[in-house]
């Protein structure tokens, strides 16, 4: 493992609209490390998400990838594996296709880049729907495709917004277990407003509000209900509905 | 890296039904008029032949045509590059674009090289068709291989400008119009001004049919062949522009 965080955001702003949506987030990630980022809706998670995978810029501060500026090496970026919100998916190519054209898009070679989404096609559980178009697959497969395209290239960092939104409890289930395994030679970020994503699948917990980080701490000192009374659930709740009463008042 | 996504847009282009429609659509309008001019030209024919220097199949026949594949590439251009990338856009599959590092120009230049290569084939087959008549007279050669240059040079000026179109947008209905819209004023920006009494060599020289008609008529001029590789650059700078700012400004 290298002394240098894969990711660091130090001080990221990104302001749309003359609105801030995010607002001087500064965090460090290290490699095998599954970061949750908890927020309610609007609270700057996806726009977080997007800096650090390079589709937006930062308006201030900034997004360093294995010490570099991402910015100002947007190659960097094929390092890291991005899973927007809504998956990626060209509708009218088959799923083998598509990771191909995914895994070449991100300089692999063609000899490589077969391999890679063999790979990518068993680990996550694509092998029935291989040959299938992605715009005929089930949300749960459209979900494994978006992940597989995150992951086909072997990245260092995975960033994947809300993967299990929308799934049924096996499918989520089976995603917790994947980005799991993802987590333990790689580092993750996981965006998710369901706190059981983040205390089934991660090392540590960020919590993003009104565009600023409100906590940043390892899951294992939230398990549970302990002595202190900091329980993820009491912290994420202290934040959100804290803030939202005192700006009621 | 720009031809990974040439590949890919290729691919994407031949799976949907549009632009096989296409292709088969403006193929079999062309054949109809083709068809049609073959039939005046030998009805005139015995005419022609006591003429000294009478216009012969070049002139009476690929000549209307390939005029006829440049006013249906005027449409045909946008209706195909108007998804390029609004569509992407719509669809969110443009995140997955931005998000693998390559860059806004080689995006842009992948899509112009696919939609090129569709347009390449479009006019080969239309000019395939004058080309055919080798087996009964003697084109001319030289002028069909002129003609067939200007009009890939003239599709991939259109191609840009729809690429250019499509990424101000992401409503792939808009793209198609803004792109057919400036077509047209491009087109027609001459003779508009001529009805109009204004005559410009300005206005003459931005005129699309002003550089196209020389190809046409056997003659490549480095002023031609300049002007459409200027619209190209444009077009394609503000396209890779428009994308580079959507990242920096959202």
């Amino acid at each position: 493992m290298s002394a240098t965080p894969i990711l660091q955001l130090q001080g990221a702003t990104r302001r749309m609209a003359g609105r801030t949506i995010i607002d001087g987030v500064t965090l460090a990630l290290d490699l095998g490390c599954v970061l949750g980022l908890l927020g309610v809706n609007g609270a700057g998670k996806s726009t977080t998400l997007r800096m650090i995978a390079g589709v937006l810029a930062p308006s201030a501060g900034r997004v360093l990838f294995d010490g570099r500026d991402l910015h100002e090496e947007p190659d960097l970026a094929r390092r890291l594996g991005y899973l927007p919100e809504t998956p990626p998916l060209y509708a009218e190519l088959r799923v083998d296709e598509y990771l191909m054209f995914c895994a070449r898009l991100h300089g692999l070679r063609a000899a490589d880049a077969r391999k890679a989404v063999d790979r990518a096609i068993e680990r996550c559980g694509l092998g029935e729907v291989g040959r299938r178009l992605c715009g005929n697959l089930s949300k749960g497969y459209t979900q494994r495709t978006g992940i597989a395209q995150a992951i086909v290239h072997d990245p260092d960092l995975i960033v994947l917004d809300e993967p299990a939104s929308g799934l049924d409890p096996v499918q989520a289930a089976s995603i917790r277990e994947l980005v799991r395994e993802l987590g333990r030679e790689r580092a993750v970020i996981l965006s998710t407003h369901l706190l059981h994503d983040v205390t089934a699948c991660c090392t540590r917990v960020a919590i993003l509000h009104g565009g600023r980080l409100r906590h940043d701490g390892a899951v294992a000192d939230l398990a549970g209900d302990n002595a202190h009374g900091t329980s993820l659930e009491k912290v994420f709740f202290r934040i959100a509905i804290g803030d939202d009463a005192q700006a009621a008042a | 890296m720009s031809r990974v996504i040439a590949r890919n847009e290729w691919r994407r282009l031949f799976a949907q039904p549009l632009a096989w429609a296409l292709l088969a659509a403006t193929l079999a309008v062309l054949a109809y008029f083709f068809l049609l001019t073959l039939q005046g030209f030998l009805g005139l024919s015995p005419k022609l032949a006591g003429l000294p220097s009478a216009p012969g199949m070049t002139d009476l026949v690929a000549l209307p045509l390939l005029r006829a594949v440049a006013s249906v590439l005027l449409i045909v251009a946008p209706l195909l590059g108007m998804r390029a990338i609004a569509g992407e856009r719509q669809s969110g599959t443009l995140a997955l674009l931005q998000s693998s590092g390559i860059g806004a120009t080689r995006i842009v230049l992948g899509k112009f090289i696919a939609l090129c290569g569709f347009f390449a084939v479009l006019v080969v087959l239309a000019v395939a068709m004058p080309a055919s008549l080798a087996i009964g007279t003697h084109p001319d050669w030289g002028r069909l291989c002129t003609g067939l240059l200007g009009l890939i040079l003239f599709a991939a000026a259109l191609t840009a400008i729809a690429i250019a179109a499509s990424s101000f947008t992401r409503q792939v209905v808009v793209a198609a119009i803004v792109a057919l819209a400036l077509n047209l004023v491009l087109w027609m920006l001459d003779a508009g001004a001529r009805h109009e009494g204004v005559s410009s060599d300005f206005i003459n020289y931005l005129a699309l049919p002003t550089h196209l008609e020389p190809f046409l008529r056997g003659i490549v001029a480095t002023v031609d062949v300049v002007y459409f590789a200027l619209i190209v650059a444009v077009a394609l700078t503000l396209a890779a522009r428009r994308l580079d700012a959507e990242r920096e400004a959202g």
